[in-house]
């Protein structure tokens, strides 16, 4: 299903059973987002914080991390329906997953590897998100990941590559600064050059992430601070376009409320959104 | 390149990455072993939410000897990681008592053969372990340890 986000939600978080209560906690909130495989069985049974927040009026969006869209055999239909499944019991607006890949001949990595930027590539992703969108309720989103490595022989680079899968699937774009942060900073490139390429018009939310360096690269832990360059880089993607939401991605590690209130709150200040720990 | 090329060369990068196998012609060597690497780490931190104690048996230690053990295994999910790594150290007489009672509270509560998938026990069991003895039923689980009062896991 094809769409854009019109509803301005401004600063959400990512739900995680950990930090339920602090999420519960935050009066301004009106978007999270949960991880889909953490739920199981979404039509019978949702956490009681989830089922909360809905009550609320929050929007839940479900983010998939194991459909394995970029991989070069078709998506599995009970992961399709699962995720459809979730997005129908949280009413949501939309779902996301990843320009990735996650396994390959029956083997899991746990982890999302990018997807060759071939023509061929291209077109197996393209089939993928086509075979998603046709059981799916709502648009999907689709994120592009941190890599700390490239496929050789690539024929289109990030931006081009991630601008016709939109454009022939009429996906939304999820896009993750602090990946285009890690990934320009590891590159050794510029992350404003990709910004300035990408269609933004088509970002259905933003996902801010902490990172940390680890033997000379930088890795989006997603267990670590948002770096003040990550902060800096929302306050540039906000000077082009006006996201629908953004949101912090915390996944280990967590740390005090006040900690993560102050993550909040700089998000919100580099967006030009009202705080929502207050 | 075809989708079944496609395929192979995907099977290749991930072979380099969970079994140690080196990395496709092409790709950047130094870089597909730091994301091995970060993966190992990422499992090390998803074993260890799972099976605290087992983690907390090594203290510091934990995410070498997991990462050491895991390199050439790809993952299993974090429940049967934990199952296998610590079913290897206890054949090995490597497993220190905590972390033995936590296999045999497992075990208490998982139908699980290297393998196979985990599946959770509908009907009651009970293991014993060096000073422990661990009951499941209803999937509530208690453990009685020897001279010491009744606790509860």
């Amino acid at each position: 299903m094809r769409g854009m986000i019109t509803d301005e939600y401004g600063v959400g978080i990512g739900w995680r059973p950990e930090i339920a209560g602090f999420v519960a906690d935050l009066p301004g909130l009106r978007f999270v987002e949960v991880v889909a495989e953490s739920l199981h069985h979404p039509a019978k049974h949702l956490p009681e914080g989830l089922r909360e927040l809905r009550g609320r009026g929050v929007a839940v969006v479900p983010h998939g991390v194991r459909l394995g869209l970029g991989g070069a055999d078709p998506v599995d239909p009970a992961r399709v329906r699962h995720l459809a499944e979730c997005a129908a019991a949280l009413g949501s607006p939309m779902v996301s997953e990843h320009v990735a890949f996650v396994r390959a001949a029956g083997v899991e990595v746990g982890h999302l590897l990018p997807v060759p930027r071939t023509r061929d590539g291209l077109a197996a992703m393209v089939d993928n998100v086509h075979r998603t969108q046709a059981e799916l309720p709502v648009p999907l989103a689709l994120e592009p990941v941190a890599a700390l490595f490239d496929w050789p022989d690539a024929e289109l680079d990030e931006a081009d590559f991630l601008t016709e899968l939109l454009d022939r699937t009429g996906a939304l774009l999820l896009l993750d600064i602090a990946n285009v942060y890690a990934n320009a900073r590891n590159r050794g490139g510029d992350p404003l050059d990709l910004l300035d390429r990408l269609p933004l018009e088509r970002v259905a939310y933003v996902h801010v992430a902490g990172g940390a360096e680890h033997d000379g690269r930088y890795h989006d832990t997603h267990t670590d601070p948002v770096p003040a360059e990550v902060i800096d880089l929302v306050a540039q993607l906000c000077a082009r376009c006006r996201p629908p939401a953004l949101m912090l991605e915390r996944d280990g590690h967590y740390p005090p409320a006040d900690q993560l209130r102050a993550e909040l709150d700089a998000i919100a200040r580099a967006a030009g959104r009202p705080a929502v720990t207050a | 390149m075809s989708r079944e090329d496609l395929a192979g060369a995907q099977a290749a990068l991930v072979a380099a990455l969970v079994t140690g196998a080196p990395a496709p012609p092409g790709f950047d060597q130094d870089g597909v072993r730091a994301a091995a690497a970060a993966l190992l780490r990422k499992r090390a931190g998803e074993v260890a939410a799972a099976w605290p104690v087992l983690a907390a048996s090594f203290g510091p230690r934990w995410t070498v000897t997991f990462a050491r053990w895991a390199t050439t295994r790809p993952t299993r999910g974090s429940l049967r990681d934990g199952f296998d790594l610590a079913r290897h150290l206890r054949a090995g007489g490597a497993l220190g008592a905590g972390a033995l009672e936590e296999l045999a509270t497992r075990e208490a509560q998982w139908r699980y053969r290297d393998g196979g998938e985990a599946r959770r026990r509908r009907l009651p069991a009970v293991r014993r372990v060096r000073g422990a003895t661990v009951a499941q039923a209803f999937g509530r689980v208690w453990v009685r340890r020897a001279k010491r009062p009744r606790a509860r896991s």
